[in-house]
Parts: C-alpha cells; structure tokens; sequence
C-alpha cells in the first residue's frame, strides 16, 4: 500500500523527463502517467480507508535522520481531487495549445508541478516541505509567464517575488524549530513542541509565509492579475489547487502539529481575515470586466471561506463536533477545487472563440456554445453554494458551527458573500444566455468542452450527493 | 549558545530584517531580486549558528546539508527572476 | 588571547557583512548594488569557513557569490542604470502617507528580528540538540561516504536533494519558454583568449576534483557543477558561441540528468525490494558518485544556460 505513497511523487517526475526527451509523444505520455497517478491516488485513499494514516521512510532511514511521507485521509482526499483535476486540466491542454512547440514547453513543466503538489501533500519533513514549495512556487511562474506576453510575465513575476518571500518567512520558521527541538519530521515535532516563545514565533512566521502563498485577504494583490492572464489550463490548477497546497499547509500546522499552541485570539484574527477576503472578493468579482478576472477574484473570496472555519474549530472541543465542522472545511475545499477548474477551463474556450472574455459582449454565447455556457452555469451553482452542490454540505456545516459556538459574525459574513457570489454568477448568465447574436464562428472541441463540464458536474451533484463518504474517509484515515 | 553563535545568528536575524525591508520598499527591481537572496542569507547564517559546536568540535552536519539545498534553490529562483525581469524589458509591445 | 582575536575578527566580519548588505540594498545604482552583493557573498563564504563549514563556504563561493553573481553582471546589460548626469533632484520624495507607511515596514521588520533574537534565547541547553547530528555519526559507516554533508546531501536525505535538482531543472525550463539565448559577446582580445586557454581546464580539472573529493572531504556534485559551469561562463565571456553546451536533444538529456540518474538508481532499488533511495551498503558509495556525476553536469548545464539567459539556437550544421 505504501507503494503508491512513491508512485504519487515518483510517477509525475518520470513522466516530465521522459517529456522533456520525447516531445513528439509527450501529449500520449501525461494522458498514460495521469491515469496511472490517479490510480495510485485512488489505491492511496482506499489504503488510507482501510488501514489509517500511512508513512513511508525514505531511503530506510528512521524519520528524523530521514525524510518520511505520510498520508491520512485528509492529505489522501486532495491527492484524488488534484490527480483528477491535473487530468482532465491535461486533457484540455492537449486540445488549448495547439502548437506543437507550445506542447513542448509546456508538458514538462506540468508534470514538474504536479510532482509538486504531491511531493506536498505528503511530505512529513519540515525542509522537504520548503523545497517542494520552492518547486510548486518556481513551476507555477514558469506555467503562468507561459504566453509570453507582458501582462502574464509582469504578474509571473511578482508571484514568483511574493511567493519567495513566503518561502523564505516559512524556511525561518523551519530554523528556528530546528535549533529549538533539533528535528524536522513533523511527527516527532507534534509530540515534543511546547508553548513558548520558539514555537510562537515559528508558527507565525511560517503562518505568514504560507498567507502569503495562499492569497489570504490583504496579502491576495498578486492573485488576480498572475491568474487572470495566464494560460486557461494553467489558471484552473493555480486557482484550484495550488493556493490550495499553501492552505492545506496551514490547516496541518495549526489543526496537528501546532495544536497546542494556537489560541483562539489568534484563530479570530484569521477568521476575520477570512472574512475581509469574502467580502472584498465578492465585490471586486461582481466589479470585475473580464471574465478571468471575475474567477480570480472569486478564488480570493472562497479561500477566504476555508479561513472563517479556523476560529470555529477552535471553540469546538476535539471530537466529534470538531470532525464534523473539519469535513464541511475539506468539502468546501473540494468543491472549489472542481468548480473553479472548471470555471477556468470553460472561460478558456470562452476566450478562445471570442478573442477575448469582455463580460459585456458576451451576449447570445449559449447559442453557439450551450456546453460551455452550462459548465459556467453548474460552476456558478457551486460558487453560490446551491443545493445540491458540495459548497451547500460546506456551508451549512460552517453555519450550524457558528451557531453552536455562538460566533454570529460569521453566519452574517456567509451569508453576503453567498448573495454577491450570486449577483456576480447572475451578471455573467444574463449576458450568456442573452438573446442577442453571438459574432463568432465557435467550433465546440468535445476535449475541451467535456473536461470543464465533468469537472463543474463534480462540485455541482457528485460532492453533493456522495458528501458523506467525505466525512467516513476522513474519521478512518486518521 | 556560545557566544560565537550568538553573535552570528543575531547578525542573521539583521540581515534577515534589512533584506525583507528592502523586499517590501526597494523601488527597483534588481534590488529587490538582491535583498531577497540576503534574507535567505541571513536564515543561512542562522542556522550555521546553529550547527556550529564551538572550536574544534565538529558541527552538526544536517544544516549544513540544508543550507548548501537552499543556495541551489536561491540561484535557480534568481536565475528565473532574472530572466523573467529581462523578458519584461526586452519586450516590445506586439501582443 | 587567541578567544579576544578571534571575537575581534568575527565582530569585524560581521560588521563588513552586514554593512555590504546594507550597502548594496540602500544603492539606487544597479551596477553599484551587484558589486557589493557580490562582495559580501565572498564575505559570506570567509563567515561559513569561520564556522566550520567548508562545504557550505565553497558553494557559497562558486554558487553564491561566483554563478549568481555572473548571473547579476549579465543582467546589467539590460538593466536601465541610474545614469550619473541624472541630478539629486530625482532622489524620490515621499508623501507623508509613503513615509509613514515605510517607517511602518522598517518597525515591522525591526520587530520581527527582535522576535527572532528572543526566541534564540528562550532555547535551553537540556534538549537533545546532538540527537540528530549524533545519528548521522552512528550511521555514517552505512553511508558510503565519510564527508557527513555528502551523507546527509546524497544518501539521509537524498529525497531533497532529488527535488532541489527537480528546482534547478523547472528552473531553467522556464527560462528556455520566455525566448532564446542571446547573442554571444564580442570575440576577446588576445590576451583573454590565452588566458582561457588555460584556465578553462584548469576550471575542467578543478571540478572532477571536488566530485571526487566529496566522498570524504569538503566539495561535491554542486560545487563542482558550478566550478564546470564557471568554465562555460568564462568561454562565452570570451565571445565563444561553442561553450562546451551541446544542442538540442543532447543538451536536454544534460539538463535532465541528475534527477534522471537519481530516479534510475532510486526506483532500480525499489524494484530489486529496497526502499526507495535506500542504498546497499556496499553499493552506496559507488551509487552515490554515479548520482554526483550526473548532478555535476546537470548543474553546470543548467547554469551556463541560465547564464547565456535561453536556450541556445540549433547549430545550423556548416562545418
């Protein structure tokens, strides 16, 4: 069962080499590694399911002189929704760029990235967790300056600034620890960190750093503009999964290995955070002229959502009510992930056809693309948190949590932000779905259309309806 | 901590600060790639400080380690800023 | 005495190292703050040999200083330089807002040092600082190596090792997608031309010699990567578009080679019922020098490219 701990990492890596060597045949080599990856992400999640957490050490080096990776449910369920995101993201892509050295330069730094999010999802080593951030960090700019234009390559790098900062913060962090309890497996640090001055400011500067990477409200300047005008495919995984990485990071400092650290106050400060990022983003979406930027800034809102359940996990006591609350988090992550990759795939297509993605002329696009019009539409339900979407399940978790411990605040925050997400989801479908002629010839592509719908159609009814299943894997993986 | 390893890692600290105030306020841009390779510098000399075990005591070799990964991580970001920084100059408005 | 020298000696390089910082980071000039990093990152070097880490002192020499600061001359070719006619009256004047907002930065950091500083002196002495150290130590026989780095770099923690040259790698990918290389430089005088007559393989030589060395004293794959890189470096300062670089297929399986090698070697192992990287005894020392070979040309390859700012344009054969 550990096998697949290996093949998760080693897998996407093999497969950006051999397309660096083989360009000719790289496009047949990510569709075979993608389903091999996911694969092994399913073998993972049904190991974890049956088994509990699982650990792997490296090179047969106890943890601590080694390097161990670990799983357990919550690591093993994003490694699924990133192993089905990258692929039908890739799927997309070999229909998006349709030159064969755009290809080229393209898959290898795809698959370099998706070694990365697997790499970081299932490191259990303080310094290993830097580098896989540098190499998350360093492939993202790279995939976002892809179309060379100066936008893209002035957003790429002021992302690859901001995120280097917030490497650096996190590698402080991992120093001070290590000269404080000289070890650098997370496993061991959960058992010996104590409250104290080391520990304190450790977690804040690698708190900040990882802020900083996930695009937490005030520290989101960089997002919109990095993944409004990269490539489509690229956009979905950077909105969907990889400031997502950095949350997951967060969420295992501050739930696992810090636990007995963090105080309330200090979740506050993060859920009101949270909250400034829904409002702010909620606004600057319904604001926004471009399509891409919409989603962007949609993405700011929704993570900041992810932030609003930290001060409500804190004033539940662990156990049950705590499980509870933790899986409508993992939830509103997954549907996100789907829901805004396929948003993102769907614009693509949009922009493709169009020439640009001016909401405003968008009039009559139904009629010449009724599947990428639903896809926005099903991708709209989840971002709003209809029924019977996952984003529902989420929510109303985080709702009944806030009324258990009594922190109205944050029913109110949700609550406007489900309504501005829904007066911006609304402004796109009244333009969309228009009666106005549509100018363009669209030639619908079944490769790219169909990845954006399978994609929303997850977040809107599979999360939805298979939701419980969400909250087994996470009780039996841990 | 022996004096010695005070004195190098509160200098790491300072370079640490100097450099993440320049990250943040440097108008230029060069200067910018510049003052974030310091920070690193500065959490490099920490935890130098932190291997080192006095004279003729042989340090702890595991920083070390970590310290020589993160200079070949540190070149290969500043070798992409940098290419990216040319890009954005060199670039004539044709898109 | 030998105690009060010494601290002398440290007060006064850590005086220049954070001064040069300070230096280079407050300039305007382009050219006058890459001068000065450079400087202080050969300052940098002197502090780790101070501290009893040649490894890290000699990267920091050739990497640190040496390939980025290459990397940083190149880049003031392109780079628009303060020009000196420019007068006084454009030093930037600041609104009050700015002004504030600045001074906020600079207590901000203030106070994250001090932070940093308190927390160093909140370490007690009690724990068991030594456990990790002392295992490398006890497991050093297994290694295959006796430089404790090069154990802990290509055998304990070869998994980071594996992803750093997976950095390099994505690193000098996406210099390649953002546009070719550009042209080479003027071909040197003569004098320059027969000082790289000799010194590019002495450059060659030097860097075999650390890979070699690495098993049991300070150097390495990364060292002498850099060193073999610098050879490059110095070749295309001559105005050489021929640096040693190959083309095409042959400079990607170069580029390529050091995370190839070290998947080959660590999956090979994985097949035959080891763990993944896990090395037999044995073989370890053999394995691990294979490994440094390939991450040796891997490196120099990756910065020699990233020098010359792209990939090199296909050699239309005319020989």
């Amino acid at each position: 069962m550990t096998d697949a701990l290996i093949a998760l990492v080693a897998l996407p890596l093999t497969a950006a080499l051999l397309a660096l060597l083989l360009p000719r045949i790289a496009t047949a080599l990510v569709i075979f590694s993608g389903l091999a990856i996911t694969a092994s992400a399913i073998a993972l999640l049904y190991g974890v399911n049956t088994a509990g957490a699982l650990h792997y050490e490296l090179g047969g080096w106890t943890a601590g002189l080694g390097i161990a990776l670990r799983a357990d449910g919550l690591s093993a369920i994003l490694l699924l929704m990133i192993a089905l995101v990258m692929f039908a993201a890739s799927v997309y892509a070999s229909a998006y760029f349709g030159k064969a050295s755009e290809r080229a330069q393209f898959w290898p730094l795809w698959l370099l990235l998706w070694t990365a999010l697997n790499a970081l999802l299932l490191s259990g080593d303080l310094f290993n967790l830097y580098v896989t951030l540098e190499l998350l960090g360093l492939s993202a700019v790279a995939l976002a300056a892809l179309s060379g234009k100066h936008a893209a390559v002035q957003a790429a790098l002021r992302y690859l600034l901001v995120g280097l900062l917030g490497s650096m913060l996190f590698l402080v962090g991992v120093a001070l620890l290590y000269a404080g309890y000289a070890t650098l497996d997370l496993a061991t640090l959960t058992q010996v960190v104590k409250p104290g001055p080391i520990a304190w400011s450790a977690l804040t500067l690698m708190t900040l750093g990882l802020l900083l990477k996930t695009a937490l409200f005030p520290l989101h300047f960089w997002l919109p503009p990095a993944h409004g005008s990269a490539p489509a495919p690229v956009s979905a995984v950077l909105s969907a999964l990889v400031v997502k990485a950095a949350f997951y990071l967060v969420l295992r400092l501050w739930l696992d290995v810090f636990a007995d650290i963090v105080t309330p106050t200090a979740a506050n400060l993060l859920g009101v955070l949270g909250a400034g990022a829904v409002l702010w983003g909620s606004w600057q979406a319904l604001r926004a002229e471009r399509l891409k930027l919409l989603a962007a800034y949609s993405t700011v809102a929704q993570l900041g959502y992810l932030f609003l359940f930290f001060p409500l996990l804190l004033a539940l006591p662990p156990g049950p009510a705590r499980d509870v609350a933790t899986g409508g988090l993992v939830m509103l992550a997954l549907t996100h992930g789907f829901a805004k990759a396929g948003l993102f795939l769907a614009i693509g297509i949009v922009q493709q056809r169009s020439g640009h993605d001016n909401i405003q002329e968008l009039g009559g696009m139904v009629q010449r693309l009724p599947l990428t019009t639903f896809a926005i539409a099903l991708a709209g339900v989840a971002l709003i948190g209809l029924p019977p979407s996952g984003t529902f399940l989420g929510k109303w978790q985080l709702i009944s949590a806030a009324i258990a411990t009594g922190q109205w605040l944050w029913v109110a925050v949700t609550a406007i932000g489900s309504l501005l997400a829904a007066a911006y989801i609304f402004r796109i479908l009244g333009h969309a779905f228009g009666n106005q002629p549509y100018p363009h010839q669209a030639v619908a592509v079944a490769r790219e259309e169909w990845p954006a719908l399978l994609l929303t159609l997850t977040a809107t009814l599979v999360l939805g309806l298979a939701g419980a299943h969400v909250w087994t894997l996470l009780e039996n993986g841990s | 901590m022996l004096t010695t390893q005070w004195l190098y890692a509160l200098s790491g600290c300072l370079l640490l600060a100097l450099g993440l105030r320049s990250a943040l306020l440097h108008p230029a841009l060069l200067q910018r790639i510049l003052a974030i390779n310091v920070m690193g510098s500065g959490v490099f000399m920490l935890l130098i400080a932190i291997a080192y075990r006095g004279p003729g005591m042989p340090p702890d070799p595991i920083p070390h380690a970590l310290v020589l990964t993160g200079i070949v991580v540190a070149v290969s970001a500043t070798a992409l800023a940098l290419a990216l920084a040319r890009r954005l100059t060199r670039e004539q408005p044709h898109d | 005495m030998n105690a009060t020298m010494l601290l002398i000696f440290d007060a006064l390089l850590l005086a220049s190292i954070i001064g040069l910082a300070w230096a280079a980071l407050a300039s305007a000039d382009a050219r006058r703050s890459v001068i000065l990093f450079i400087a202080f990152g050969l300052l940098l070097a002197v502090a780790w040999g101070r501290l009893l880490a040649p490894d890290v002192a000699l990267a920091e020499a050739a990497i640190g200083a040496g390939l980025t600061g290459a990397l940083l001359l190149a880049a003031l070719q392109w780079q628009p330089r303060k020009t000196a006619d420019t007068t006084n009256s454009e030093q930037p004047t600041h609104t009050l807002l700015e002004t504030g907002f600045r001074w906020l930065v600079t207590l901000l950091c203030a106070a994250l040092a001090g932070m940093l500083a308190w927390s160093l002196t909140q370490i007690d002495a009690g724990t068991a600082k030594d456990a990790l150290a002392n295992a490398v130590a006890a497991n050093i026989d297994a290694s295959g190596v006796s430089n404790p780095v090069t154990a802990v770099l290509l055998n304990f923690r070869a998994y980071d090792t594996l992803l750093e040259l997976a950095v390099l790698l994505t690193a000098v990918l996406g210099i390649f997608a953002l546009g070719p290389a550009q042209a080479g430089y003027r071909i040197a005088g003569p004098v320059f031309t027969s000082l790289t007559r000799w010194l590019t393989p002495l450059l060659i030589l030097t860097a075999g010699y650390l890979l070699w060395v690495g098993a049991h004293a300070p150097g390495g794959a990364f060292q002498a990567g850099a060193t073999l890189a610098a050879a490059g470096v110095v070749l295309r300062l001559a105005g050489r578009d021929q640096i040693g670089l190959p083309r095409g297929n042959a400079l990607r399986i170069a580029l390529g080679a050091g995370v190839g090698m070290f998947l080959l070697v660590g999956l090979a192992l994985f097949a035959l019922g080891r763990p993944f990287l896990g090395y037999p005894p044995a073989w370890a020392g053999a394995l691990i020098l294979l490994i440094e070979t390939a991450a040796m040309l891997a490196i120099a390859a990756t910065l020699v490219s990233a020098f010359i700012g792209g990939q090199p344009t296909e050699e239309k054969t005319r020989c």
